[in-house]
């Protein structure tokens, strides 16, 4: 009867989890819908007047198109950069490719603060103080290593004899990358492309270190907002935030299945 | 082009990688709608010389030639041969037809003629109903058979099989074999397949070449590599043998007389007197009994196994010499485990091969 028992336990914590999980989301949703000010359950009426609020918040078209360009563009960059490294480090017989590896997904596991404050330290020391570019070149950091896993793990799924069955078949050797290579490890460039856009996107602790007064990104804005006024607008901002995670997501599990982005199954 | 001409021709080809040379200066010529196997352990050079025929490894030395044409500077997509590989490396993002329609599909072959082509390729593997299916939906054996259709629409000049039933189960592998065989021969393709499965090579091919170390040890026809076979190599590999060490005592025209530690045996090869020889013949030659002139050796015997329509009997002859003999019920009595017995069988049926170290 040990085992029923510890059927029921794992259930209820699974359960209980998801719940953890799910439901600051939904009142932070219900919160954005509140008629007052002040949010309090049980709602008393909905209002979407936080909504039209949204855009007239000081400095939020400029620092959601900052934070915008900077996902994009790092995305972008890490996409490509990640990929050829990863190619070398799946395909060729680099020596110390696992050392290679380990290096450009460590950023993964290092705190985010200590990140932030050695980009800084690293970008004063050399006299590169630009908001914009530095903003972009320490997402890079942040980017790559969710491309550069993802690619890995997918091309050392991919069969290369595929690209040798192509070129036997009338291919030539960068056709047959294109037809059958490409296709093929699209729903990894997908999956890639997601996490780094939204690892760049909400990035917190390390944009702070380098953001300045004119240049904010939308995480650091956000909370600027919530420490001068903490109205249900900024809920009504993350529910949409949250809308537009829910749509690209469900767009992508059209395309190539969660289970794949999860890394749960093939 | 008449029948007999040759088709595909192997001159001289080697290669090396690093320090190893995987391929030995290969000849090899192969007749139009002719199906060869390579045959050989695992590093006997039977899959580069597969892929330099194929042009996705580049030899060292050495030329090949298809269809009348030079083809060894000229690279894979326009060789026109076609490969089913061990993987089947099919498309895992093209249904079953799309796969088969690749080849022609990078040909600019017309829609309609590449429609007929893809009907035509799977109907011969008996796939036709499947076309629209995902690659990932098919069992083994049928992607097996989408691979084999892929290589055959383009109709390639030569056809490659690289361990290509090797991942099917035991009783699929075997019905692939002759179904495989008949296909082939309907469609008179030229064929070579690269396997080291000794039952495969003869079920299927016209000729088999047995490979050692990046050589050819022997070229011939299945029955003639099995009844004559040319080296201890090619014996070892091909079928169950019986081995005796001895010394050769005389020689005379093709025939030796061979001291061994189970007594006088004759064989036929050539040797000086005072050679070290291995005597060798096929179990199905050794018979229950003493008879005229042929060799015998006694023992005691060590194991029986029934196989069905044969059984395989072990007798230690002493000295650490053993004899195999594959004995049918009908012949007689089947000997126990234990019994003293003794076993002959023809001269003409012997074979004295030169001392050498196993490849």
């Amino acid at each position: 009867m040990m085992t029923r028992a510890a059927i029921i336990v794992c259930w209820v914590m699974a359960i209980g989890l998801a719940l953890f999980l799910l439901v600051p989301l939904l009142v932070i949703a219900a919160a954005s819908f509140s008629p007052t000010p002040v949010f309090d359950l049980p709602l008393t009426g909905a209002s979407t007047r936080w909504y039209g609020r949204i855009g007239r918040l000081d400095g939020f078209w400029p620092s959601l198109l900052l934070s915008l360009q900077i996902a994009l563009f790092s995305t972008a960059i890490s996409l490509v950069c990640g990929t050829l490294a990863a190619i070398a480090i799946a395909r060729g017989k680099l020596p110390g490719a696992g050392i290679f590896a380990t290096a450009l997904v460590s950023p993964l596991m290092m705190p985010g603060l200590v990140l932030g404050i050695a980009l800084l330290q690293g970008f004063r020391a050399v006299g590169f103080t630009a908001p914009w570019a530095t903003l972009l070149v320490a997402h890079l950091v942040i980017t790559l290593p969710y491309v550069a896993r993802t690619m890995i793990a997918g091309l050392s799924r991919f069969d290369f004899t595929l690209i040798e069955a192509a070129r036997t078949l009338g291919c030539t050797y960068p056709g047959s990358v294109l037809r059958v290579m490409v296709p093929a490890l699209a729903p990894s460039f997908l999956i890639a492309g997601i996490f780094s856009f939204l690892a760049s996107f909400d990035n917190y602790p390390v944009s702070i270190f380098l953001a300045d007064v004119r240049t904010k990104t939308l995480p650091i804005r956000m909370l600027q907002y919530i420490e001068e006024a903490p109205d249900p607008t900024l809920a009504a901002l993350s529910t949409l935030i949250l809308l537009g995670t829910v749509i690209l997501l469900f767009v992508s599990d059209r395309v190539v299945g969660l289970h794949r982005m999860a890394g749960t199954s093939d | 082009m008449s029948e007999s001409s040759p088709h595909l021709v192997v001159r001289g080809v080697s290669k090396r990688y690093g320090p190893t040379t995987v391929l030995d200066h290969i000849d090899l010529t192969i007749r139009r709608g002719e199906l060869v196997t390579l045959l050989g352990p695992s590093g006997c050079g039977k899959t580069t010389l597969l892929r330099a025929i194929a042009g996705l490894a580049q030899p060292d030395a050495g030329k090949v030639e298809l269809a009348g044409r030079d083809i060894t500077n000229v690279p894979p997509h326009k060789r026109n041969v076609g490969v089913v590989f061990q993987s089947y490396a099919l498309f895992p993002h093209l249904t079953v037809a799309g796969n088969v329609a690749f080849g022609l599909k990078v040909r600019g072959t017309a829609k309609r003629e590449i429609d007929t082509a893809v009907e035509r390729a799977l109907s011969l593997v008996k796939l036709g109903h499947l076309a629209s299916r995902r690659i990932s939906a098919l069992s083994g054996g049928q992607q097996q058979r989408v691979a084999l259709a892929r290589a055959i629409a383009v109709e390639p000049d030569v056809l490659l099989f690289d361990e290509a039933l090797s991942a099917l189960d035991r009783k699929l592998r075997e019905e692939m074999q002759v179904e495989l065989r008949r296909l082939l021969q309907d469609v008179n393709a030229t064929a070579i397949f690269v396997t080291h499965d000794q039952d495969e090579a003869l079920t299927m091919s016209d000729r088999v070449a047995v490979m050692n170390k990046g050589r050819i040890e022997q070229l011939a026809e299945p029955r003639e590599l099995y009844l004559r076979p040319a080296s201890l190599f090619a014996l070892n590999f091909v079928g169950l043998s019986t081995r005796i060490h001895g010394t050769v005592l005389a020689a005379s025209d093709g025939k030796v007389d061979v001291e061994t530690k189970v007594g006088r045996l004759s064989a036929l090869g050539n040797f000086q007197a005072g050679s070290p020889v291995i005597v060798a013949a096929r179990p199905e030659q050794l018979r229950l009994g003493e008879q005229g002139e042929a060799n015998s050796a006694a023992g005691r015997v060590r194991s029986v196994v029934f196989q069905g329509s044969r059984t395989l009997v072990e007798v230690d002859a002493g000295a650490g010499e053993s004899l195999l003999a594959e004995l049918s019920g009908r012949d007689g009595a089947i000997p126990r485990v234990h019994d003293e017995i003794r076993l002959s069988w023809p001269v003409t049926e012997t074979f004295a091969f030169p001392m050498e170290a196993l490849g």
